[in-house]
Order: C-alpha cells, then structure tokens, then sequence
C-alpha cells in the first residue's frame, strides 16, 4: 500500500511539474517578465505540494458516485486553494480578481493535462492487459478442446 | 511451458506431475492452495438456499455487512465475509478489484481506462464494474505481468 502510495506520488509529482513548467514558460513568454533561478525550486515545490492531495485522493474508495464526485471537487478547491497560496507566498504576482481568474485556468490547464496523462498511460496498460486475457482465453479454449479430444478418445 | 492433459489409466486417481528442471515456488504454491481451496459454495435467494458453482459468480460484493454473488443473472446472498471468499478463490481465478468487490477473471471480456484514474471492468453478461487504482496491480500480477510493464 505505501509503496503504491509512492509510485503514484511520484507519478503525479512528474505530470504536475511538467504541466506547472508549461503554464509558466507559457505565462512568462506572453508577460515577458524575467525570472531568477530560485523559481525552478519552487515550481518543484508546487509540484510536490499538489501532488501529495492527489495521491491522497486515490487511496479513497467510494463506492457511490456522489462522494466520488465530491472527493474531486474538494480536491480541485484544494489544490485551486493551494495554488493561490504558494502564488502569494513565492511572490509570483500580486493577487487581484485578474491574477486568481487567470491561475484558476491554470489549474483547470493543470488538471485536465495531468488527468489526460494518466488516461494515456491506462490505456496502454489496459491494452497489455487486454491482450494476456485474450491469451488466457485462447490457452484455456484450448486446454478444454485437449480434455474433450482426449476424453473422446477414452470413451 | 507446455501443459499436457491426458486421462488417467483405468479407474487412477486424477494426479497432476510436475516435470521440470527446478520447481517454481509460485506454481507449487497455486497447486497447494488449489488442492486446498474450498469451492462449495451455499446462496440464499428469497426462501431458498441454492448450491451455486463458483464458475458461475461474475463478481461478489459486500453491501452494508451482507455479501452478494452476483450470477448471470441471478444476485444470492452469500454468508461469508468479503476476506474469506477473498482467502477462498483467489487461488481459482478471483481478483480483488475494489475494496468491497472481488471479480471472476473468467467473466471479464475486456478493460478501458476512465479519466478518473480507475479501470473499468466489461464482464461478459454486459455488467460495467469498477477496478480501483490500488488493485489493479492484483489484476496484473494475475495476468502474469510485471510491476511497471
């Protein structure tokens, strides 16, 4: 359980720190602002920082879709929360209705992108996986034609 | 491996030998928990109490401390905790998917992701079932592939 905690830990930290660098670098080719070096460390940090609620989410379980629904949209506010948070404490710009508005997107960005990732990665997972059940069934078919055969021939 | 099936000689016993050059643990083990699998399995359904044939169950699942087999098209409820039919037929071909589901691998035609980080399990009746994130590698390991392939 805690080492599958912290391969998805680790998993999300990757897709939200490349997403978070893509928000930036696209952020900061349209202001034009320069940056110091210390905003790679706390990009990473951010990273970390979100990453950690979403890996929490998925040790969750709910059988109903209603708590499902609400697990995500408590996640989003928190992570939403989060953001707003580390823009103020790192100074990345000053908090008016504008910059809120437009880091709500970027986690919007953020989100779907991160989502989008992990459905990818499932997906070839479940294409391999699809493919050894397909082979289970063929080798069984099988086992069952050797057993009928031979009972055909004992009889 | 090459897997031969032949009948036995007159009225022998059905016996399963192993030829190979150095036993696997894992294969020995799956025939000892194989040969001490319990398969009988009682339903109640409204009045009545049915023998059901563990092939038959789709899927199990526990539902406010009682636990149901799901069949093809029948539901009975079975009096056995989720954990012992868990202890009982994973050895067979029963996986835990979920914390309160434990799915027949035989009934599963095929799988597809959902954007919500879950697996999606189509059984071969047309039933859709869930496969949470921290049991799929169950499912895998099941499959015979490795952690990260």
């Amino acid at each position: 359980m805690a080492k599958e905690f912290l391969i998805s830990l680790l998993h999300y930290f990757v897709d939200i720190t490349t997403a978070v660098l893509i928000a930036a670098a696209v952020f900061l080719t349209a202001s034009g602002q320069q940056i110091e070096s210390v905003i790679l460390w706390q990009i990473l940090l951010a990273g970390f920082i979100t990453a950690l609620p979403t890996a929490v989410l998925l040790c969750f379980d709910p059988k109903s879709v209603r708590i499902s629904m609400a697990l995500w949209v408590t996640h989003f506010m928190l992570i939403f929360a989060i953001t707003v948070i580390m823009l103020k404490m790192f100074g990345w710009c000053r908090i008016t209705p504008l910059s809120v508005l437009l880091t709500f997107l970027a986690v919007v960005f953020i989100y779907f992108f991160t989502c989008f990732v992990h459905y990818l990665v499932d997906r070839k997972h479940t294409a391999l996986m699809n493919q050894q059940l397909k082979k289970r069934y063929i080798q069984k078919e099988k086992l069952l034609k050797a057993e009928q055969q031979s009972e055909h021939k004992s009889s | 491996m090459k897997i031969i099936i032949e009948p036995p000689k007159n009225a022998e016993e059905d016996v399963v030998i192993i030829r190979c050059a150095s036993p696997d643990p894992q294969l020995i083990s799956m025939l000892l928990s194989f040969q001490t699998a319990k398969t009988d399995l009682t339903g109640y359904i409204d009045d009545r109490i049915v023998r059901l044939n563990y092939q038959d169950v789709c899927y199990f699942e526990a539902n406010e401390n009682r636990v149901f087999a799901y069949c093809n098209s029948e539901v009975y409820e079975i009096k056995y905790k989720l954990y012992e039919l868990e202890e009982m037929y994973t050895p067979l071909d029963f996986v835990r998917c979920s914390k309160s589901m434990i799915v027949n691998m035989e009934k599963i035609d095929f799988l597809s992701p959902l954007f919500s980080g879950k697996l999606e399990a189509n059984l071969k009746n047309g039933e859709k079932i869930i496969i949470s994130r921290q049991y799929v590698h169950n499912l895998k390991s099941k499959l015979g592939m490795q952690e990260g392939e």
